[in-house]
């Protein structure tokens, strides 16, 4: 193996681990101020550094500085301490992993070495997303029962039956999927997305399975234990489920873990459905034979773009009330600063791509780095829908969402396997 | 015959598309999505008061700290009839009494302590009290202190605390 083989490898492998937790912190931040803004609140905004609010992310620093140092118990009266501690290391940890498949870019062809973006470079794509799925659910009943407390076990039993339930719709909504794919490698379905249906339309996943994809996001929701399928942690009913004995760390180790799985979740609905990371009716080769007209369309439209969003910064990052010499507009001028210095560099660079002679690695690279933008603005985009339906959806009653799954879910998922198989064989 | 007015509820959840549940999960989305987007486009629209800065306004009507009332020469009102601290339920005044001698009654409060930690604010001392003596028209609604001694008011703080509003407000406030 050459360096550049070495160095990739630790590129996609540190993708991998540390984009799903920097993340972490964005999707806090989004589901706080965006629940704020559901409710016509203004959400986290008077956590600073110097006065720098960086739009309420500094919240999520003392956060964790207090999660951090908040004392760690064990309570006494828990026989197993060993399973206690091992319950919110097996949730993270599977969530990451599960995240390790995920296909962020289009194989990078560099001379004549592919390097598959991945973290690992894995055939069975799918299948080890759903392991890790199906596990992540252990470090939940490992949670409950090992905590000894009745809430904790009424958690735990819950988001036993209810993955349970929702295993197998998820399962039957992937196999009509995978029908139509006829593949589980997560890059290979990427790629396939990347074709036009007539010519016209991207033949993303939505449009091939309407019905796969509300079955897929209703089950992955209730795989993840959001909103409205979190009656893991009914926190009216059984004060916080599961994690009710979980304090400092551990507890983060949790609230971590659920972002995680969110995100993941996110980029594996985004993958199967919404085309992963492909940019419609751009496929990758045709990116690479028309890179430099890309460019030049977003050298035009980024200066544009920052010209509209400081422009809000400028509107928004105001006080609402009097307060002389403002320190909120100075906080928002220097964040326009900032943004201008960096569309500059990027113009800087788009520019170069466009003047320069450029190798053809140049331009795989550039179209590998848009395809992981792509990736990460429609994960995003979708965590958004996440967070949206946790704040606007109230939570489903047990039997509500056992009758939910399998007197409604199941039989459509069937349904949707003949019909999908039905076409599929009628076509070929 | 008297006819009782009778109101039929309409049974949501039960038709088709109710029980399909994706359509009223969208019309539920889309009221969401606009208080979202209205308040991300411009977020001085937030039905919020910006606390610590832009203080409520306070009627006469709202029951605040405590305070004690003077005559108009600086003497308390307070004649130690010790009706406040009977009537109190949650126990939070105690009073001591004195020998009084500006002629203006027999007995005074020589000390006059009220625990605001245990004081649930219910006005039965105002009430209660016969001689206006005793008033929660201060406006002040934050008390915050770091220990349990400093949030005891004794007799030189309860004087010295004015009353927020005019006299003429405060007999307007209709109890």
């Amino acid at each position: 193996m050459s360096p550049l083989d070495y160095l990739l490898v630790a590129l996609r492998v540190a993708f991998g681990a540390f984009v799903p937790l920097c993340f972490v912190a964005v999707l806090v931040w989004m589901e706080r101020r965006g629940a704020a803004f559901f409710q016509d609140r203004a959400g986290p905004n008077r956590c600073n550094i110097f006065g720098f609010r960086a739009a309420g992310l500094i919240q999520n620093l003392s956060d964790a500085v207090k999660l951090v140092f908040k004392e760690d118990i064990v309570p006494g009266h828990i026989p197993h301490k060993f399973y206690f501690i091992l319950a919110p290391v097996l949730v993270f940890v599977t969530a990451l992993i599960s995240f390790s498949v995920i296909p962020f870019a289009d194989t990078l062809v560099l001379g004549e070495n592919s390097y598959v973006m991945q973290a690992i470079p894995l055939d069975i794509g799918i299948l080890w997303f759903l392991a890790c799925a199906g596990f992540s659910v252990y470090g939940i009943i490992l949670a409950g029962w090992s905590s000894h407390n009745k809430y904790g076990i009424l958690g735990g039993l819950r988001a036993a039956a209810q993955v349970i339930s929702y295993e197998i719709p998820m399962g039957l909504a992937l196999v009509s999927l995978l029908v139509v794919y006829g593949t589980v490698n997560l890059n290979e379905i990427a790629r396939f997305q990347g074709q036009l249906l007539f010519g016209m339309i991207p033949a993303w996943g939505v449009i091939l399975q309407p019905l796969g994809v509300i079955l897929f996001i209703v089950a992955a929701f209730a795989e993840t234990n959001r909103t409205p399928f979190d009656l893991a942690e009914g926190e009216s009913e059984i004060v916080a489920g599961y994690h009710v004995e979980y304090s400092s760390m551990k507890f983060a180790l949790f609230f971590m873990g659920e972002y995680v799985a969110m995100f993941v979740s996110s980029a594996i609905i985004i993958t199967l459905f919404f085309g992963g990371y492909q940019i419609p009716w751009l496929a990758t080769e045709t990116l690479v034979a028309y890179a430099k007209p890309v460019a030049l369309v977003l050298l035009v439209l980024l200066p544009v773009a920052n010209y509209f969003f400081t422009g809000w910064i400028r509107r928004n990052n105001t006080s609402h009330y009097y307060r002389p010499n403002d320190p909120r507009v100075r906080e928002a001028n220097i964040y326009i600063r900032c943004f201008w210095i960096l569309t500059g560099i990027v113009e800087i660079i788009l520019l170069g791509l466009l003047l320069a002679d450029t190798a053809p690695e140049t331009i795989r690279i550039f179209v590998a780095l848009l395809q992981m933008a792509t990736f990460l603005l429609k994960t995003v985009a979708m965590c958004f829908v996440y967070v949206w339906v946790r704040w606007t959806l109230p939570r489903f009653r047990y039997d509500q969402l056992q009758k939910l799954g399998w007197q409604t879910m199941l039989p459509l998922s069937l349904v949707n396997i003949f019909v999908t198989s039905a076409v599929v064989v009628a076509l070929s | 015959m008297m006819s009782a007015k009778i109101k039929t509820i309409e049974r949501q959840g039960v038709s088709y598309d109710q029980r399909l549940f994706l359509i009223e999960v969208f019309k539920g989305m889309r009221v969401t999505f606009g208080h979202f987007f209205r308040n991300l486009l411009d977020n001085s629209k937030l039905y919020v008061r910006h606390y610590p800065e832009v203080k409520p306004e306070i009627t006469p009507r709202w029951r605040g700290r405590h305070r004690l009332t003077t005559h108009e020469d600086g003497t308390v009102k307070c004649v130690a009839c010790f009706m406040c601290q009977t009537n109190c339920p949650s126990h939070c005044i105690s009073i001591t009494a004195g020998e009084r001698n500006d002629g203006r009654s027999e007995k005074l409060p020589v000390r006059f302590d009220i625990d605001l930690l245990e004081c649930i604010y219910c006005g039965y001392c105002v009430e209660a009290c016969p001689m206006d003596a005793i008033r929660m028209d201060t406006g002040i609604f934050s008390v915050v202190t770091a220990d349990r001694q400093s949030v005891v008011m004794g007799l030189d703080k309860l004087l010295a605390t004015p009353g927020a509003f005019t006299e003429e407000d405060y007999k307007k406030r209709g109890l």
